[in-house]
């Protein structure tokens, strides 16, 4: 397993690093825990909505940083409309590809992107915060990519059952074999990516 | 600067002698033992000599050693050999959460099969318990293993402590020790220690890969684990290389024929690039104990508000080879398990790089690292919101 060179050159001198002064927005996704975060500035022009300079900071690993440069050349001189179209995958094709373990990568820096353009609608009234309901922890888990097939966990079916109770509680059933070695590493990533909510209570999940 | 390398825990270069001391036993004298045809009986005389040079190196017997196709192999056929032989005695052992894979996940299987395994714990700098070892023998219990050196840590575990828990018990304990990467790193005599089973590797101390031993105690049993003709080893059945045979013990020749200095050079350029790291890098936190309860060649430090494998990559392309505990240079995505027992956080975990040094480091090397590994800390924790949060 390795990386291509194009992640290497973007891990060795990545392209806009560092902090903007006075961004229209700031996002950030991870944590240390995991072993990667990223930050990204934004300055967005609020009659045209392009994203006039965009910049990163990163704590994480070599293609941590490399898909966090990659997105910023991706979508610097964009509207933000474009800019929600661009993909995980269409930053994972840029960058020559990435070894399956670290397409979640890739997910991390376009779901920071995509964090960063929503909290700018809200925050200029150009859209309203979004309810929260089972529908929005479904396309959560679509965050969630399954290591070996570098797919998310609902494309690939694994998640089989999700209920969102008055009371905070979240039901999810997953479909992993016992003897998959990536198991627990799913159902760490599901923890870690349903934690920001604070409408979830209590998360019961239920391996298949 | 050509490759340093520094990963020598995982394993190391082959010493030139060794290769040539292998080398007639691919062209010339490839002939399996046998009595009385002479091709045979010649590598049957061979083989006693190579067996004599490794039982000298640990102070056993010729009969006390068995060759094995590696380490893990050692471990598995003493591990399983042992139990197997001895469950009429009891269904009990004991291990610690920071040993070797090998013991862990052979204690797993027989946890799986009807045994009880008692996990120690271990303390910040990766020591056993020795009040928890001693709580944890019962009547049923048949055998401790433990781990000499730490692969991860350094720590040096209190061999002479745990046997002597063991013997106040009045009870027959096997005493079985993982010394991989102890072995040739520091003086070890299995008797000074009382050692009952104990494996090593010969491409841990620049002997060829693919061949190891296990050191079997006069009079303990061991069942068969690994069934087929008996070519070279009763224990380790068919075919073992007998090239890799000579190199071993031409490898045990080179590091044991000189320890204390090669040792004393070990040790010196390993506290060189510590004190060159301490005092060009703030935020770092030594992992493992300090001084002569930490082996020779063993270095682990971690690096606060980076992630190791971002290090790494940046000294690979530096042309520095080392290892990490970070979950981001891992398959399964988990920070190393042996930094998290003993109590280190994530970040911790994550930013921790491992230099595991050999004979053949020079302090250029050390020098060297010392030097890119600043820069490179320098440059990735500029790019990191952790670090820009606590400046």
């Amino acid at each position: 397993m390795q990386y291509s060179q194009k992640v290497l050159d973007h891990f060795m001198k990545p392209h806009n690093i560092g902090v903007l002064e006075n961004p229209s927005i700031i996002a950030t996704e991870g944590s240390p825990a995991c072993g990667d975060q990223v930050t990204f500035y934004l300055q967005i022009n609020d009659d045209s909505h392009v994203i006039e300079d965009i910049s990163f900071q990163s704590y994480g690993c070599a293609s941590n940083i490399a898909t966090a440069s990659i997105v910023t050349d991706l979508v610097k001189g964009k509207t933000i409309e474009e800019a929600k179209e661009v993909s995980w995958k269409d930053a994972t094709n840029e960058l020559d590809g990435l070894p399956p373990v670290k397409l979640h990568c890739s997910v991390l820096a376009i779901d920071t992107l995509r964090l960063a353009i929503k909290k700018y609608e809200i925050e200029k009234g150009l859209r309203d915060p979004e309810p929260f309901s089972k529908d929005v922890i479904i396309e959560e888990l679509r965050s969630v990519i399954y290591p070996q097939a570098g797919e998310d966990i609902i494309t690939l079916k694994m998640v089989k059952y999700v209920r969102l109770d008055d009371d905070g509680t979240v039901y999810i059933d997953l479909d992993i074999p016992k003897f998959d070695q990536n198991r627990s590493t799913v159902v760490d990533e599901v923890k870690e990516h349903l934690e920001k909510y604070p409408e979830i209570k209590d998360l019961k999940i239920t391996l298949a | 600067m050509e490759r340093v390398y520094m990963d020598n825990c995982m394993t190391t270069k082959p010493d030139p002698e060794v290769i040539s001391a292998m080398m007639p036993y691919f062209t010339d004298k490839y002939y399996f033992p046998a009595n009385f045809v002479s091709t045979g009986s010649n590598t049957q005389n061979d083989l006693a000599e190579f067996k004599q040079i490794i039982a000298n190196s640990m102070g056993a017997k010729t009969n006390e050693i068995h060759f094995t196709s590696g380490g893990t192999s050692a471990n598995n056929i003493g591990i399983k050999g042992y139990l197997m032989a001895n469950s009429n005695k009891g269904t009990h052992i004991i291990c610690s959460v920071i040993d070797y894979p090998d013991i862990l996940t052979n204690a797993a299987f027989f946890e799986n099969s009807g045994f009880e395994v008692t996990y120690l714990n271990a303390d910040y700098d990766g020591f056993v318990d020795l009040d928890e070892l001693k709580a944890a023998i019962r009547p049923d219990t048949i055998m401790v293993m433990t781990t000499f050196a730490n692969h991860v840590m350094g720590t040096i575990q209190p061999i002479k402590e745990m046997r002597k828990i063991i013997d106040e018990t009045n009870q027959n304990i096997a005493l079985f020790v993982d010394a991989g990467h102890a072995y040739g790193r520091i003086d070890i005599d299995v008797n000074e220690y009382g050692i009952d089973l104990m494996s090593v590797s010969a491409h841990k101390i620049h002997g060829p890969q693919g061949v190891g031993a296990l050191y079997v105690r006069s009079g303990l049993q061991l069942a068969s684990t690994k069934h087929g003709i008996n070519r070279i080893d009763s224990l380790d059945t068919g075919g073992i290389s007998i090239a890799g045979i000579a190199g071993f013990a031409k490898a045990v020749q080179l590091q044991f024929s000189n320890l204390q200095a090669h040792i004393a050079k070990m040790v010196a350029l390993r506290n060189r690039l510590y004190e060159g790291i301490k005092k060009n890098i703030p935020h770092i936190l030594l992992n493992g104990p300090e001084g002569n309860k930490r082996i020779a060649h063993n270095l682990n430090v971690s690096f606060d508000y980076i992630e190791g494998e971002a290090i790494l990559m940046m000294l690979d392309v530096n042309n520095i080879t080392v290892a990490t505990g970070s979950a981001c240079a891992s398959q399964g995505l988990k920070p190393n398990y042996i930094l998290m027992a003993t109590g280190r956080n994530f970040v911790q975990s994550h930013g921790s790089i491992r230099f595991t040094l050999s004979r053949f480091t020079t302090e250029e090397e050390v020098d060297y690292v010392i030097e890119k590994l600043t820069t490179i800390v320098e440059e990735l924790r500029s790019r990191s919101p952790l670090y820009e949060k606590n400046k």
